[in-house]
This record gives C-alpha cells, sequence and structure tokens, in this order.
C-alpha cells in the first residue's frame, strides 16, 4: 500500500514541478535580451569602473606623476610584467636622488591581478577600463607609463584624489 | 459541410485546375506520371524547405528563451542564416572513416532520411494536399517511422568509434520504448474515432476536435503522445543519445558534410512530423475552428486557408516541444526507461480501457451534446 | 505496365539481396541485406494494394525484429569480424538443406500458380473487417488463437523476467 501511494504522490509531484518549471521558462521568454552587440553598442556600452584592462600613470596638468621608483610594484609582480628603471641625478642643495628614468609594463604577461596597485606607496598607477587593447604585434603591447619630460610630484603638494581601486590605506 | 462556404484561397482548387488541363490533352498513364513526379519534387521541396525554416525557428525561440538574440547576422533578422548553413554544409567534406564498414556507414544516413520522408509524405497539410492517405494511415505512419532507428544503429556500429556506439545503443533502447507509448496513444484516438485514415479522422473533428471529443482520456493521451514523440525524436530532456558532455554527438559523431546534414535535416522534420501527426489526431488537423450555428463565423474562419491552420495548429505544438525543451534538464538513462515503462505504459494501458469505456458507453462530447458539438 | 516494372525492380532487388544475405560474410551486413528483402516484400504488398500488409510487414519485421536483431547483433562479443568458412562436409550439408527447401517451395508455387488469380482479385480487406475476425467467435474467426497466442506471449515474458531476476 505504502508503495502504491508513492507512486500515485510521485506522479503528481512530478506533473507539479514539470508545470512549475515551465511556467517559469514562459516568464524567462519575455524577460529583456542581455546580449551586448559589441562593435555596435560601443557608445553606449558600459564597461564596469572597477574593470582592470590598462594599467596606466596618471599624471596632472604639470606633467607630473607620483612614482618614487621605488619599485616595490615590480618586486610584487607575478609575472615579471613591470620594469621600473631608477635614475640618479642630484638636487640642488647637493643629495643624490633616485627618479623615475622609464617605467615599463608588459600588457601581454599581465594577469591583471592588481598587486602593483595596491601594494603602491604613493598611489602612482591604476588599472582603467579601457579594454580595447588589441594590437599587431607584440613589440607594441610593451608600454612606457610615465610621460616624456615628467617629473615627480613635490612633497608638499596635497596628495591628489585616490582612484577607485583604493590602496593598502584603506 | 465545409465545402458549403467560399473558400477562394486554398489550393485544391489550383490543383484540381492543373489536374483537368493535364487531363483534357493526355492520355492517363502519362498524367499520373506528370502528377507523381511533381507531387514527389514538391513533398521533398517542402521537406527541406521546412527544414530551413525549423532550424531557424528553433534558434530563434532557443535564443529567446535564453535572453539572448539568435541568428541576426545573415539577412534581416537572420532569416538567411539556416540557408547559409545549409550551403555550407552541403560544401563539406564527407570524411571516410578509416576501418569502418564503409556501405553500412553510407547506407545508415538514408534509411534515417528515407523514414522520415514517408512519414512526411503522410500527413495532410491542407485541404487537397494529402500525398499518401492509406485507410490504415496511423499504422502506416507508426510503422515506417520505425525504420530510422535501423539507420540510427547502423550509423553507430559503422562509424567504429565507441561514442557513436553507445548512443546507437541508447537511441536504439529509447526509440524502441517510446515507440510503444506514442502507439498507445495514437491507437486510443482510434477507438475514439473508428478510423484509422488520416482524412476520415479530420472530417469527423469538425466540429468538435478528439482532444475534447474524448475529454479525460484524449487529454492524457495528446499528453502522453507529446512526451514520447519527444522521445523519440531524441530531443529535449530526452536528448541522452547524443549527450555532448558525455558522448561527443552520440551515434553522429563521425559524420561530415551532407551526411550529417542528413541526420540534422531528419531530426528537425521528425519534430515536425511528430506535432503535425498530433495535429491531425487531436486537434482537427487542417481545418478551421468551427461552432455549430455561428454561421458568420464559420464563414469568417472558412476564409482562413486550410493550410494556414494546419501550419498553425502545428506551429503551436514545435513552440511547446521548444518550450519543454529548454525547461528541463536532461534525463538519466534509467530515469528516462523508468519514465516509459512504469508511468507512460501502464497509464496508457488504463487509458485505451477508459477510452473505450467512454465510447461504448456514450460519454464523449459529441454523444453527450449532440447539438453542440 | 508500370505495375510490371516495379514488380521486375522490386523481384530483382529482393532475389540479389537475399543472395547477399546469405553470402556476405559479416553478419551485421547480411542482417541489413535481410531488411533490404523485407522491405521489398512490403513493396510487393503495396503493390498488391495490401495496405495493411504492407503496414504490418514494416512494423513487425523492419521497424521490429530487425531492430532487435541488430541490436542483438551490436551487443554479441565481435559483430563486426568476418565469418570463418566452414568445413567442407558441413557446405555440403548446408547445401543440401537449402536445395531441398528450394525443392519444397518450387513444388508449392508449381503446383499453386493456377489459384493465385482467384486468390489475388479478392477486393482490399478493410482494418474494420480484420478487427472483427480477430476479435469474433464465430465459424472463421479468430479470437480463440489470438488469446492463446497472447498467454504464449505472458508466459514468455514471465519466464524472461524469472530469468533476468535470478539472483
Amino acid at each position: 500500500m505504502n508503495s502504491i501511494s508513492k507512486y500515485f504522490s510521485g506522479l503528481f509531484t512530478g506533473i507539479k514541478s514539470l508545470i512549475y518549471g515551465m511556467s517559469v521558462t514562459w516568464k524567462e521568454l519575455w524577460t529583456k535580451k542581455v546580449t551586448q552587440q559589441y562593435p555596435e553598442n560601443r557608445k553606449t556600452l558600459v564597461i564596469s569602473e572597477r574593470w582592470r584592462s590598462e594599467l596606466t600613470m596618471p599624471h596632472d596638468e604639470n606633467n607630473e606623476h607620483a612614482c618614487t621608483a621605488c619599485g616595490i610594484c615590480e618586486m610584487n609582480c607575478p609575472n615579471g610584467t613591470i620594469k621600473v628603471t631608477p635614475k640618479f641625478i642630484e638636487t640642488e642643495d647637493g643629495k643624490k636622488k633616485k627618479i623615475l628614468d622609464t617605467y615599463q609594463w608588459d600588457l601581454g604577461m599581465c594577469t591583471f591581478c592588481n598587486l602593483c596597485v595596491l601594494t603602491c606607496p604613493s598611489d602612482a598607477i591604476q588599472f582603467r577600463n579601457t579594454f580595447e587593447n588589441a594590437v599587431f604585434t607584440r613589440g607594441k603591447l610593451v608600454q612606457q607609463l610615465n610621460q616624456e619630460g615628467s617629473k615627480l610630484r613635490e612633497k608638499k603638494k596635497e596628495i591628489p584624489p585616490k582612484s577607485p581601486e583604493g590602496g593598502l590605506k584603506d | 459541410m465545409i465545402l458549403n462556404y467560399a473558400q477562394p484561397l486554398e489550393v485544391s482548387n489550383l490543383t484540381s485546375w492543373l489536374d483537368t488541363f493535364l487531363r483534357s490533352g493526355l492520355p492517363n498513364f502519362w498524367v499520373l506520371f506528370i502528377e507523381f513526379v511533381l507531387v514527389g519534387a514538391l513533398l521533398l521541396a517542402a521537406y527541406a524547405i521546412i527544414a530551413l525554416i525549423l532550424i531557424y525557428a528553433e534558434r530563434k525561440i532557443t535564443a529567446f528563451f535564453q535572453a539572448r538574440f539568435g541568428p541576426n547576422r545573415v539577412g534581416k533578422w537572420g532569416l538567411l542564416q539556416s540557408v547559409a548553413d545549409m550551403i555550407k554544409i552541403l560544401l563539406k567534406e564527407i570524411i571516410r572513416i578509416n576501418r569502418s564498414d564503409r556501405f553500412l556507414f553510407f547506407a545508415a544516413p538514408f534509411f534515417m532520411i528515407v523514414a522520415s520522408v514517408l512519414t512526411f509524405g503522410a500527413i495532410a497539410f491542407g485541404k487537397g494536399l494529402h500525398a499518401i492517405d492509406f485507410n490504415v494511415g496511423v499504422l502506416y505512419v507508426s510503422a515506417v517511422s520505425s525504420l530510422g532507428i535501423i539507420g540510427v544503429l547502423l550509423a553507430g556500429w559503422s562509424s567504429n568509434n565507441k561514442y557513436a556506439m553507445i548512443g546507437a545503443m541508447r537511441s536504439g533502447a529509447q526509440f524502441v520504448s517510446y515507440e510503444l507509448s506514442a502507439g498507445f496513444a495514437l491507437m486510443t484516438i482510434v477507438v475514439l474515432s473508428g478510423t484509422m485514415q488520416f482524412s476520415e479522422m479530420i472530417e469527423k473533428q469538425q466540429y468538435c476536435w478528439n482532444i475534447f471529443n474524448g475529454h479525460i482520456s484524449s487529454m492524457v493521451a495528446f499528453v502522453i503522445y507529446l512526451i514520447s514523440g519527444h522521445a523519440e525524436t531524441n530531443r529535449g530532456p530526452f536528448d541522452l543519445p547524443e549527450a555532448e558532455s558525455e558522448l561527443t554527438a552520440g551515434y553522429h559523431t563521425e559524420y561530415s558534410g551532407l551526411q550529417f546534414g542528413f541526420y540534422y535535416l531528419a531530426e528537425y522534420l521528425n519534430m515536425f512530423i511528430i506535432a503535425s501527426i498530433a495535429t491531425v489526431v487531436f486537434l482537427g488537423g487542417y481545418l478551421p475552428i468551427q461552432v455549430h450555428g455561428w454561421d458568420g463565423f464559420n464563414q469568417a474562419m472558412n476564409y482562413i486557408p486550410t493550410y494556414v491552420w494546419f501550419f498553425g495548429k502545428t506551429g503551436v505544438l514545435i513552440f511547446l516541444s521548444l518550450w519543454v525543451r529548454w525547461s528541463f534538464p536532461r534525463l538519466r538513462i534509467d530515469q528516462l526507461l523508468n519514465l516509459e515503462w512504469k508511468y507512460l505504459l501502464p497509464i496508457n494501458l488504463v487509458n485505451i480501457l477508459i477510452m473505450v469505456i467512454l465510447v461504448m458507453t456514450g460519454l464523449t462530447l459529441t454523444d453527450l451534446f449532440p447539438g453542440l458539438f | 505496365m508500370a505495375e510490371k516494372i516495379i514488380f521486375y525492380i522490386l523481384a530483382v532487388l529482393m532475389a540479389v539481396f537475399s543472395v547477399m544475405a546469405v553470402t556476405s560474410k559479416r553478419i551485421i551486413r547480411s542482417a541489413t541485406y535481410l531488411l533490404f528483402v523485407l522491405l521489398g516484400t512490403a513493396g510487393l504488398y503495396l503493390l498488391l494494394n495490401y495496405n495493411y500488409l504492407f503496414a504490418v510487414q514494416i512494423a513487425v519485421y523492419a521497424g521490429g525484429i530487425m531492430v532487435l536483431f541488430i541490436m542483438a547483433i551490436l551487443l554479441t562479443n565481435k559483430p563486426g569480424e568476418k565469418v570463418r568458412t566452414e568445413l567442407p562436409v558441413r557446405r555440403a550439408i548446408a547445401g543440401v538443406t537449402a536445395f531441398a527447401g528450394l525443392a519444397f517451395c518450387a513444388h508449392v508455387i508449381y503446383y499453386n500458380i493456377n489459384r493465385v488469380s482467384e486468390l489475388v482479385t479478392q477486393s482490399e480487406i478493410t482494418p474494420q473487417f480484420l478487427g472483427h475476425t480477430m476479435m469474433g467467435t464465430d465459424k472463421y474467426q479468430y479470437l480463440l488463437p489470438f488469446e492463446t497466442i497472447s498467454i504464449l506471449l505472458l508466459a514468455c515474458i514471465v519466464g524472461a523476467i524469472m530469468i533476468a531476476r535470478k539472483r
């Protein structure tokens, strides 16, 4: 008797659940399409602010950046993507000082792990969401992030507004 | 009857005109010959065109169920996508498989497509658009459609590939099981309408479709027929012969080009055939909706040509099949056979008994309300 | 005219495929050739306007028994292997048996060929008539044999279940 009632209850609960499932898909049929038709919708395309696709070094209007060439980002990069080349100059008061010469970043090697940005003590670099990075040769993937003739921002200036990535201080 | 109303858009006007035209100038033999060739060519053309439309419709509806757009690049709304796919498949190389049984390997797709086309011929598309009308039509359809499984089994074996082999064996077990249920569901309606001929069956459903005429029993038979038909075509939740995750593509893994195209075509057309047989048997075939006494309404309905009614009803059933397909997860092989042998078949047997009682005791709707239906 | 052409095509096909079915070295090919022969037979029925018999021939033989054959063959150990040639004695016995069968069939056909015309001229049997004959209890009706066979089949099914469930 038990098995018979089990058979019929199983049958009817099965039918009920099937109908419920079909009602769910029926509602799904009329939902808005989520497909992004990419090349056509470039104008309206919304890429999340936090999307990491290109490492940049923000420069202000005086062509100054915040990189002290400390090399922490280079040390923290798991792939050896970043290459910081410092150079030594003599300041007016006769001290030797290490400043940034070139800051090279290889997009082809980067895994976009964000460790460099997190560990940078002076928030000199940040990731941007410009994702159209395709180029024709691998050599072009290696980019120099510091602009020509740029120099280190003076200490007394107030710290520029931080990137949405946040730093270690947060 | 239906002939009392004007039907200006009907194809039967054209066909009868062609027949009288041919008979006026030619001996009987040549008239028949020309008409046979014409009917054959038209059926094959319809087969291909319906397959193309179905593939497009399936891809679109599938996309809508998944909140996508579906094909929308080739032509307006992607209308030419399936044509492009067809051209691609025709141009592809037919690959020879090493150490396969070549004769059977080449013969297998033909079994599939021939069975499908033979069944396709028995469908009444509209008034006067009915190629094969045996007095044992229902039996003919279930007999001929069972030939396709031989193509599947031979394909699986001759491919010299274990995935294909396992897929073919699963498909064989599934098809043989569900063929039984489909046959019984059709037999239920044969009991109700008292004929196996499709044209007679349609004529009898003018005011009351079979699905309403036999109320409970017919509804159950309809649902069972749809489920088992769905399983026979290896689609939807029952597509485990070609379960991609475990069997690559099942029995047609090794096929390419036109041969794969045959299987593809036959699969889609079988979906159409199942839907159209369900239309003919349960939903009144090509007949428009008619109500006793509402002459104006009947007249208006009759202005819509019968083939539109047929394709409309079939389209609804095909949509239902796609809806089911995208609602439920794939069954396991033991669940599949359980469903057939422990649920559908016993229910079916009881159902056919109930139908016999309904017909014998005069409890069908036409018997209960003779003026209404 | 057209019927004759179709008949000869079917006859040649059936004869060729019968021979191929017995001479083929691979058992699965034999099964396929046999299927063609059965389909040819169905075609002959269709030519005679025996629609019911045609449908039953395809449903039972082509769709049912051949599918079972092929599935059974696929489940055997090595379905693709070529059958070995038998010993001369066995071949001789097989040849004699085949010849005896041929002689028997030829005898039956030869002495009944004149009666074929009267058998064929019967009008087509409707499925209704067939059903009533199958289920009737009058003279020349078949309810008893039908039920006997169904009991036999039931016994077979029960036996199969017993064998399958043996622990």
